[in-house]
């Protein structure tokens, strides 16, 4: 199998992006210590427009957060399910594209 | 940098996605047909990437900061069309998924991150690598970024709930986001050193199909 093969090649690739989702709850939280906020927000406060943020789609994980469940493992899963689709929407790209 | 719903007009919601779509419509049309071996997985592998460490918040005391954003790495890495199908895929995983920037203002944010900061950081690496290799890396990550920030700048304050505040949105998006763009600058340098170690034979590929 092609992809498999592949795939071995760039093993060290996605160990790092395997660290960097086992890593991810510490940032979350280390960023609500700190209050993370990001210029964005800052200037949308300034200028009294912060109120008037709302979101259609809250999407099926919130905010990166399983409502109800323990943040540290949430915040892993949707990592995981994160880069997962990510990754097969990126190979179904990569397929269309593909030369014959 | 993820804008969410409510901030922009619908004017302006209108002009970014017909821009995005164009653009990425024109990426797509550019690259059918020509990817081959390597190049089929790596856009997959790419967003991936880009998403788990747009994950990691850096957690800066003071309550401005900001998380990594990677469109130059995808730029650098796979060609400009390739990087911002890459960057697109996350931004519209991120919103539907997990209601990070909204669905109106997914156009823009698309045109800020997979469009300004994957073809100009792309840009400068191309115009600037022969003369030193980490220095244009370098330079593609901040000023990607920076550019980035400054285009959200500006779709904000021509919008009617930042009262048009265009000079105070511009300056505070283009100032915190000059500033810490010099991480992001650090990290594309970083990163792409890695992934060129260990697969050599993606840059000579790029040059020849990808840009």
């Amino acid at each position: 199998m092609e992809l498999k093969e592949e795939l071995r090649k760039w093993r060290t690739v996605l160990i790092v992006i395997a660290a960097m989702i086992l890593v991810s709850p510490f940032f979350a939280w280390a960023a609500e210590v700190v209050g993370y906020a990001e210029p964005l927000e800052n200037a949308a406060e300034h200028l009294g427009a912060i109120e008037h943020e709302y979101a259609i789609i809250s999407g099926i994980i919130p905010d990166y957060t399983i409502p109800g469940a323990n943040p540290y493992a949430s915040t892993i899963v949707a990592g995981i399910v994160g880069c997962l689709i990510v990754l097969c929407l990126g190979f179904v790209i990569g397929k269309a594209l593909e030369g014959k | 940098m993820h804008i969410p719903d409510g901030f922009l007009d619908p004017w302006i919601c209108a002009v970014m996605y017909i821009i995005s779509a164009a653009v990425i419509g024109y990426s797509a049309r550019k690259l059918k047909g020509k990817l081959e071996g390597p190049q089929v997985p790596l856009i997959g592998i790419v967003a991936a990437g880009i998403f788990a460490a747009q994950m990691l918040n850096w957690p800066i005391p003071g309550g401005t900061s900001a998380h990594f954003v990677g469109g130059a790495i995808a730029g650098i890495l796979m060609g400009p069309y390739a990087g911002c199908l890459a960057m697109a895929s996350v931004l519209t995983i991120q919103c539907l998924v997990f209601g990070d920037g909204g669905i109106t203002a997914l156009g823009a944010n698309i045109f800020n991150m997979a469009i300004v900061d994957v073809f100009v950081g792309y840009w400068i690496f191309k115009a600037l690598r022969e003369r030193n290799r980490d220095v244009s890396l370098f330079l593609a990550g901040w000023i990607g970024i920076w550019l980035g920030a400054i285009a959200a700048g500006i779709e904000i304050g021509v919008s009617s709930i930042f009262a048009y505040g265009l000079t105070t949105t511009v300056s505070v998006m283009g100032i915190w986001h000059g500033v810490l763009g010099i991480v992001e600058g650090i990290i594309t340098m970083l990163a792409v050193r890695f992934v060129l170690v260990r697969r050599p034979d993606l840059v000579p590929v790029q040059k020849e199909v990808m840009a």
